[in-house]
Formats: structure tokens, C-alpha cells, sequence
């Protein structure tokens, strides 16, 4: 096994006028393809600034992001859309979803952006909803769905291209115990196919689902526990 | 899809994209209407003067010394190749009596032929055999009927016929005046030579040939005789116009730049409004260059229905200002009204996709974080 994940004392500070917020303060940290890890804190820890560095969505300060083997620094805006767009899907706790869109072209969403053609698209759409259990869903707006099917549908959108690693921001959080725990079992069955899945929560419920955990306080990682 | 997406944007804020659309239609009417309108304008100026356009008038060279054209040019004018008609003409200012009433007028030489050419006869006959013709203000001023008798230096004429009224021209205004046979013109004024030609050319292409050819076989040892083409004066004419047209053109342009900046209004309201959402379709894969497209298209298609239909509407919009001002819309359906419907839809088009340019780019430029983080 290797890293897909590999960060290297990564630092995130926030200037606000005089003073200085650190967000990530030195994390290093590796993942490896197929883990289920959890990254646990309390409120304002950075977990989401954590993430967000894996998602290629935020630049550290200092510091180096790899991911699956790609040193993000040096990668312009282009290439750093492409490596979210085929080997990172985003699940977050608001879910996200384009409110103009159906189900089925929310989970299109990332295939259009990759250039497939629209028999493609559909095809694997329509078999991603099924997959999370809304095959009768698919012609419905996301504000025709429940909280649990929107973020369903936020899952599939997620796997759309492929990716080789799944970020869930707290993916439970808007979601009622059952829900939760559907979504959950999805997110256990897909690292099951091989998807390495980091999780972003403070629910312990959810990190019992991880092989590992990582837990985090003021921007640092407390446990480095199965490094 | 890009474009799917677009439209249902639109379609979110239905109330905001119809007024978007509002304004570039109003804004493409005006353009448009307003330069049906004034081709019609020009159309109708320019088509009194149609049947000029293949005149020709030679002049004598005044600063050449000369203030008449003799026998000998007017039968080698008559002689040379391109005309269709030449019609030697004298004037004369003279005292005029009407009964016991008095008048100074021009009184021209001309023959029966040249008057039915040049003029319309209202009343009465074009008879010159001891009679007269005259121009219909002066008919009028001095309330001279048909059958009157007319004094022009102690010799009587009766009134043949009364013109009908001329609009303007250039080679020979017959309204204040009397037109007598050369025979008697001479006789009364001892006049041989003759004080213009108005000629005809068979065809528009041969004017430069005729002036070349007047050039050399009448003017090259002596500046004789002026060539005044009245195409040159249409084509200032027209060149007025065009200036009229374009000032007018850029009055209305003020309402289309009024409904460019309503569409960068929106359009700005529109991306922060869907900041998060940009951020979001960032962060599933959308480039800079994909969100910049589906603004861009946004536009677009503001700029395509507001066109479309500012366009059609123009046709009425022409139509009726025509009627109002013009009293007529002969004109409405020429290739002009094509083109300046298409000119306006153009500008329609280019005004959406400028204004919508800016919002669209400031989007495509927003960090994927910030946008994300956006509420
Ligand atoms: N854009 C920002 N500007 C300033 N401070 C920020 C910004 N984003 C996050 N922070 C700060 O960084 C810290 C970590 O935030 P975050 O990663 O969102 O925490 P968590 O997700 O663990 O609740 C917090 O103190 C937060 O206030
Ligand atoms: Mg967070």
C-alpha cells in the first residue's frame, strides 16, 4: 500500500487585520489508499481547513499537500481542478446540491465537466442513484428530497468520476441518527470497493466506523496513532 | 448542457431576466427603428431627386473669363457620344407686365421638347408661338390665368400654359418664371449665346467619360465651360444623411447602453447571489474557463430574446415613426430595413455579451474556498 494522502507540516494561518489565526498549525499526516480514517476535534480545530488542503480547494501557508502522488503546489489552477474533478469527491454537511438541477443531473454534474457524452453520463448516473438507493428519485429537485436522499444523491454525485478518495465534511451532521447511519453503511460499502474514505466529525458515532482516527485540537494532531 | 444550466438560472429569476430582456429589447427597437427610419428619411429626400442623378450642367467658366457659352460649343456638345439629351438654355432677368401690375422675373429660352422634358404642364398647353409658359408662383403671386396676356419688353404674350409647382433644383428653377421660344428670346434680348446646357448622359458610369471628353476637346486650350455633375451633389447629399442617421443612431444607442449596464446589474447580483454554488462546482470539477461559459451564456441568451424581439418589433416600430414623419412607409420593406435590424440586433448582441463579460469573468475568478465558504 501506498499514500494517496501525504501532508507535510502544513501550516494554515488567517490574517484578520493585527491577528493571526492558525488554523493548521504543522500537521503531517499519510494516508493510504483504501483507509478509512476519521478526523476528529472540536468545533473551530480545523478539520474543515484539514480537508479542504486535501481537496486541492485551499493553499497551506507553508507546507506540502501530496496527493496520490502529485505535489500540489506546483500544480496550476487547471491541474488542481482536473485532480478534484477525477480523484477526489466531496460530500459535505449542507450537501451542496445544484437546486436547478435533477437528482440524476447533480450526479451528471462532474461528467459534464469531464467531457463525457450525454448516454455515458446518464447511464452511469442513473446506476450511481441506484446504487444509494434512489433509482425512483432521479427527475426530482433537491428541494423534493429529504436531508438523507439529497445527501445520498450528494454520494453519487461524488463518485461520478471515479475517484480514488472521498472527503466527507461532516457528512452526518444535518442528518436525523437514521439517516446518518445510511449514509454511513454507503460510505462503509464504498471503502469496501476500495475507496479511501477520510471523514471530518465530532460525533463518535461516525468515527466508529473508521479503521483510524485522527484526532485534532487547535490545529494540531494529537494521535499519530498507525502512522 | 453549459447552456441547459444557463437557462435555468434564467429561469430562477424569472422577473429580473424579463426586465434584463425588457431592456435590450427597447434598446434594440430604438437602433433599429431609428435607422429604418432614417433610411426612409434619406430614401424619400434622394428620390425627389432621382431623375437628376444622370444630369449634367455646363456652366460657363467664370473664372476662366467666360460668363456665356457660344453657338460652337453647344453643336459640339450636341455632337458628342454618352448623351441622351441636351438642352441649350438663356436666361434673362426683365421687367414683367400683368395688366396694370409689374414684376421682375428670370424669363429662360427653351423649346417645346425641353419643356415637356424638364417640367409638367398643370394647365393649359406648352405652346410657345407668340405665347408663353409660366412658373406656377408667379402664376399664383400675380393671379395670371391661362389666355392672360403677358408684357415682357413691349412685346405682348398670351399665357400657353402654367407649370406645375417644381420641388427643389439645381439646373434651372422655372416657379418665379417665364419661358418663351428662343426665337423670341433672341429677338427681345439680342442675345446669341447661351448661358448653361443641361444634358443628360445615357448612363451614370459615362459622366467621368463626358467630362474627360469636354476636357479636352472643348477646354484644353482655354478654360471655357464648367461640368457640374448633379450625381456629386446627391452623393453629398446622402453623405448628410448618413452623418443625421449616425447621430441619431447614437441617441439611440444611449438606451441600449442603459440596458447593457441593467444587465451587469443583474448579472452581478446573479454571481454573488451564486457564489456558493460557483464554489461548489468548482470543487466537483468545473475549471475558471467552464463557469466563465455559463455566465457568458447567460448573457447570451439575454442578448439573443431581447435582439430577436427588439428586432421583429422594429419592423412596427419603423413602420409607424415612418407614417408619422414621412407620411408614408414605401420604404419599410427594402434591404436597408434588413440591414438596420440586423445592425441592431448586432449591437443588441455585443451589448449583452459586454456587460455580461465582467460579472462572468469576476466569478470564474473566485478561489474555490472562498466561494465555498460563501452563505
Ligand atoms: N477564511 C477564514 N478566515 C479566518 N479564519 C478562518 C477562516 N477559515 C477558518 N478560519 C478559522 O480557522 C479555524 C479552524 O476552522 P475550521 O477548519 O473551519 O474548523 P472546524 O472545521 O474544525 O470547525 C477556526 O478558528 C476558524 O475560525
Ligand atoms: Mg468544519
Amino acid at each position: 500500500m501506498h499514500a494517496v494522502v501525504e501532508l507535510q507540516e502544513v501550516y494554515k494561518i488567517y490574517t484578520l487585520g493585527v491577528q493571526k489565526v492558525i488554523a493548521l498549525n504543522g500537521v503531517s499526516l499519510k494516508v493510504e489508499e483504501g483507509e478509512f480514517i476519521a478526523i476528529m476535534g472540536p468545533s473551530g480545530s480545523g478539520k474543515s481547513t484539514l480537508l479542504n488542503m486535501i481537496g486541492c480547494l485551499d493553499k497551506p501557508t507553508k507546507g506540502r499537500v501530496l496527493i496520490a502522488g502529485n505535489d500540489t503546489s506546483k500544480l496550476n489552477d487547471d491541474e488542481l481542478t482536473r485532480l478534484r474533478r477525477d480523484t477526489i469527491g466531496f460530500i459535505f454537511q449542507q450537501y451542496n446540491l445544484i437546486p436547478t438541477l435533477t437528482a440524476l443531473e447533480n450526479v451528471e454534474l462532474p461528467m459534464i465537466f469531464r467531457g463525457l457524452n450525454r448516454n455515458e453520463r446518464e447511464k452511469r448516473a442513473n446506476e450511481l442513484l441506484e446504487k444509494v438507493g434512489l433509482e425512483r428519485e432521479i427527475n426530482r429537485k433537491p428541494t423534493e428530497l429529504s436531508g438523507g436522499q439529497q445527501q445520498r444523491v450528494a454520494i453519487a454525485r461524488a463518485l461520478a468520476n471515479n475517484p480514488t478518495i472521498l472527503l466527507c465534511d461532516e457528512p452526518t451532521g444535518n442528518l436525523d441518527t437514521k439517516s446518518g447511519e445510511l449514509i454511513m453503511e454507503i460510505l462503509t460499502n464504498l471503502n469496501k470497493e476500495g475507496v479511501t474514505v477520510i471523514v471530518v466529525t465530532h460525533d463518535p458515532a461516525v468515527s466508529e466506523f473508521a479503521q483510524r482516527i485522527v484526532k485534532i485540537r487547535d490545529g494540531k494532531i494529537l494521535d499519530k496513532r498507525g502512522d | 448542457m453549459y447552456f441547459e444550466l444557463a437557462k435555468r438560472n434564467l429561469m430562477r429569476t424569472k422577473v429580473r431576466t424579463i426586465l434584463a430582456i425588457i431592456g435590450i429589447v427597447i434598446g434594440v427597437m430604438a437602433i433599429s427603428s431609428i435607422g429604418i427610419f432614417g433610411e426612409g428619411l434619406k430614401k424619400t429626400v434622394l428620390e425627389r431627386f432621382e431623375d437628376i442623378a444622370n444630369e449634367v450642367i455646363i456652366t460657363p467658366s467664370f473664372s476662366g473669363g467666360y460668363s456665356s457659352i457660344d453657338k460652337t460649343i453647344v453643336s459640339k456638345i450636341e455632337k458628342m457620344p454618352y448623351l441622351k439629351s441636351v438642352i441649350p438654355l438663356k436666361n434673362e432677368g426683365s421687367l414683367v407686365y400683368l395688366k396694370n401690375k409689374k414684376t421682375f422675373t428670370t424669363i429662360y429660352s427653351l423649346d417645346r421638347a425641353a419643356i415637356t422634358e424638364l417640367f409638367e404642364v398643370e394647365k393649359g398647353s406648352n405652346r410657345l408661338s407668340g405665347s408663353c409658359v409660366i412658373g406656377s408662383n408667379l402664376a399664383e403671386r400675380m393671379k395670371i390665368r391661362v389666355g392672360n396676356k403677358v408684357t415682357i419688353k413691349e412685346k405682348e404674350f398670351t399665357v400657353a400654359g402654367i407649370l406645375k409647382e417644381e420641388g427643389a433644383r439645381f439646373d434651372i428653377n422655372p416657379n418665379n418664371a417665364i419661358i418663351i421660344s428662343e426665337k423670341d428670346f433672341t429677338e427681345l434680348f439680342n442675345k446669341e449665346d447661351y448661358s448653361a446646357i443641361i444634358a443628360k448622359v445615357e448612363s451614370l458610369q459615362d459622366i467621368e467619360k463626358f467630362k474627360d471628353l469636354v476636357e479636352k476637346s472643348i477646354n484644353s486650350r482655354d478654360k471655357k465651360v464648367r461640368v457640374l455633375e448633379l450625381r456629386s451633389i446627391l452623393e453629398r447629399i446622402t453623405e448628410a444623411f448618413n452623418q443625421i442617421n449616425l447621430f441619431l443612431l447614437a441617441i439611440a444607442g444611449v438606451s441600449l447602453l442603459v440596458a447593457g449596464v441593467s444587465i451587469l446589474n443583474i448579472m452581478l447580483m446573479s454571481t454573488l447571489e451564486r457564489t456558493k454554488e460557483i464554489g461548489v462546482m468548482r470543487a466537483v470539477g468545473a475549471s475558471r474557463h467552464t463557469i466563465l461559459r455559463i455566465f457568458l451564456y447567460e448573457a447570451l441568451i439575454l442578448g439573443v430574446i431581447g435582439s430577436v424581439i427588439g428586432g421583429f418589433l422594429s419592423i412596427f416600430g419603423g413602420y409607424f415613426i415612418e407614417l408619422a414623419i414621412l407620411q408614408s412607409a414605401k420604404h419599410l420593406f427594402s434591404m436597408a430595413t434588413l440591414y438596420s435590424i440586423l445592425q441592431g440586433v448586432f449591437f443588441g448582441l455585443i451589448t449583452a455579451v459586454i456587460s455580461g463579460f465582467y460579472p462572468a469573468f469576476k466569478a470564474s475568478k473566485l478561489e474555490p474556498i472562498e466561494a465555498l465558504r460563501y452563505e
